[in-house]
């Protein structure tokens, strides 16, 4: 993969060829798109493609939601706890205060780790809206724990909008869980 | 090459009975003037009877297995079309081997004793990987050719000369051509837990993973030429566009200087990107080549700016924004300006599509907890509701003859692509099958030649 440097506002693309086996078929792709043959091209590449899956993490580290789901694991609660939300809200409701208190304490006493913040949001509404509404929610805890005196330099963000739920049934029970903050440490 | 058959009879016929609002389809019999015209038809209403014969087999389909594939995927075409019943084949009188397909070579009076309205009867000849095909619409009641097509390809062309035929049945008794050599992409969990982007055929064949990463794919979308693919990947742990490029087979990640990409869509011309850009929770959006390069910011605000639709001209920008409050649609110019709020009813208004005309905007409104498809004109007017509130309706994307729309629907027991026509909100079909879910369907522009 060879970075290049585009345009004036400096957006970055990389660029890569796909794997020789689908180059090698890439007129059936082409034709195959276009519906006029019965070829079978092969799928894109994933960004990371093969290779054994190693599970190291360090001691008090957790893994991302997503690592945990692409394993088919339950995401763990590390030494921090998640934090909830109201339907379609992003602001910090008052019974999360001490619990992100406990989150700052914790990072206090753990000067080498970092912290990736998970904005979560239940299945109702947009895939789309969810993933910015889970940005919200991300950054409104990463805005709390920098006026705890946590360094901001030490919290990124993400969000997972609605995909990757919790709890499954369709209701209000199962909606206000997936409503959430996860709070990912890592060295 | 045969021509169509009084073409301008079938339109001038078209526009009487539309301007005099039938709401009916009423297809000429008897000593009735004029061909068969078919006017768009209301839920219930009668559909018109189509019998579609086996092919003539004129030398290499003595299995009669191209002749199968053609009749097969027509007679599912013209199903999902909404305009015709489709005779069932058991009721033929005729054998198509036995007797001719050309004009003055069958009995019309064998298709009229079974009711048909219109029939199709045509020849195949295959040699080796090449097949010649001849296919005619007939109008049974008026005892004359409607239109004639000749396809040659091979082999694995036969489904795609179907669909074209399909589309030149509709333009012939509609005075639309039909929309079914395209594609739908769309996102499913059919592999297992992992949403990945899939393409298959309108009329549910062709099936293809066009992305094999277990993470989470989303929103594709195509150019008009279907040269392109964008869509949104959490391949690399991260929320990111990938613009795929299906012709060179090359993929780029696009990425922002101004922070995270979480959504996007590529115009209809394929030259350019509108991205979703979220920094500091805030999530803007911003115009770019297809190569990455910035043209311009279009919104700029701390809310949540997200779910673009690119105009067909390439002018205009739907997209939702909740600065009012909750989730809206609104319009800007893609060249700049102050966004204009469209949708007023509901309190959750999203997904918008551009028609192919670029008169309506299709999107989906929440009412009770689920949503539905409704349209509103782009100049402003009185939205349209669409879906019939069974299950949740959403993600709405035009055919590009911009007679229907295809969505996601949780009506069944899993979430599923269905076919809705616009006019008379039949809704038709499901379009995909299978385990898991599907969503966020995007239904391509016309195929090349």
């Amino acid at each position: 993969m060879i970075p290049v440097q585009c345009g004036r506002g400096g957006w970055v693309t990389s660029r890569s060829m796909v794997a020789r086996a689908v180059a090698i078929v890439s007129v059936g792709v082409m034709l195959a798109m276009a519906g006029c043959s019965s070829k079978k091209p092969a799928p894109l590449p994933g960004e990371n493609p093969g290779g054994g899956q190693i599970g190291e993490t360090g001691v008090g580290k957790t893994t991302s939601s997503l690592e945990d789901w692409k394993k088919g694991l339950i995401p763990g609660q590390g030494p921090l706890s998640d934090i909830h939300f109201a339907y379609n809200e992003y602001t910090i409701q008052e019974q999360d205060g001490p619990v992100l208190k406990s989150n700052a304490s914790w990072l206090q006493a753990h000067p080498q780790t970092r912290v990736q913040v998970e904005g979560h949001c239940d299945e109702r509404g947009s895939e789309e809206y969810n993933i910015a509404l889970g940005a919200k929610r991300a950054q409104a805890a990463k805005d709390y724990l920098v006026t705890l005196g946590i360094s901001g330099s030490r919290i990124s963000t993400i969000s997972y909008g609605k995909e990757l739920p919790l709890c499954t049934e369709h209701d209000e029970s199962c909606w206000s869980q997936n409503r959430r903050d996860h709070f990912a440490v890592s060295d | 090459m045969k021509r169509p058959f009084n073409a301008c009879a079938v339109l001038c016929a078209i526009a009487c009975a539309l301007a005099a609002g039938q709401a009916a389809a009423q297809p000429a019999r008897g000593l009735a003037p004029g061909p068969i015209t078919i006017t768009i038809a209301g839920p219930g209403s009668q559909l018109s009877a189509i019998a579609v014969s086996g092919l003539k087999n004129l030398g290499g389909d003595d299995d009669h297995r191209v002749g199968s594939e053609f009749v097969g995927t027509l007679r599912r075409d013209l199903e999902l079309s909404g305009y015709f019943r489709i005779i069932d084949p058991h009721a033929y009188i005729e054998d198509p081997q036995s007797s001719g397909f050309e004009l003055g070579q069958f009995n019309f009076a064998d298709w009229r004793s079974i009711n048909a309205d219109f029939l199709v009867k045509g020849s195949v000849a295959a040699t080796g990987a090449g097949v010649k095909l001849t296919a005619f619409l007939y109008d049974v009641a008026q005892q004359r050719r409607m239109m004639g097509k000749n396809f040659t390809g091979d082999a694995g062309d036969v489904e795609r000369m179907a669909r074209r035929f399909a589309d030149a049945i509709l333009q012939a008794a509609t005075g639309q051509r039909g929309p079914f050599d395209s594609k739908l992409a769309f996102v499913s969990t059919r592999g297992g837990r992992f949403k990945e982007i899939y393409t298959q055929s309108i009329d549910g064949q062709d099936l293809f993973k066009l992305t094999d990463n277990p993470t989470i794919n989303l929103f594709p979308s195509f150019d008009r030429s279907t040269r392109y693919v964008l869509y949104l990947s959490y391949k690399s742990m991260e929320p990111a566009l990938y613009l795929a490029d299906l012709k060179q087979q090359r993929e780029a990640r696009l990425d922002s200087p101004h922070g995270r990409v979480i959504g996007g869509t590529i115009s209809p011309d394929g030259e350019q990107i509108v991205a979703a850009i979220e920094r500091g929770g805030s999530t803007n959006l911003y115009l770019i080549t297809r190569e990455g390069a910035e043209i311009r910011q279009l919104t700029d605000n701390n809310g949540i700016n997200v779910s673009p639709a690119i105009s067909p001209d390439g002018a205009t920008l739907a997209f939702t924004s909740d600065r009012s409050g909750t989730p809206q649609i609104y319009l800007t110019s893609l060249s700049g300006g102050a966004p204009k709020r469209l949708t007023y009813s509901g309190d959750y208004n999203t997904t918008p599509a551009f028609s192919p005309k670029g008169d309506k905007l299709a999107y989906q409104s929440r009412n009770n907890g689920r949503f539905d498809i409704w349209t509103i004109p782009v100049g402003g007017g009185d939205p349209v509701q669409v879906t019939d509130g069974n299950g949740s309706n959403e993600y709405p994307s035009w055919s590009p003859d911009g007679r229907y729309l295809a969505f996601s629907s949780t009506r069944g027991h899993s979430s599923r692509i269905y076919i809705v026509m616009v006019d008379n909100r039949k809704i038709i079909s499901a379009l995909t099958e299978g385990n898991g879910n599907d969503s966020c369907p995007v239904w391509s522009g016309w195929l090349g030649d």
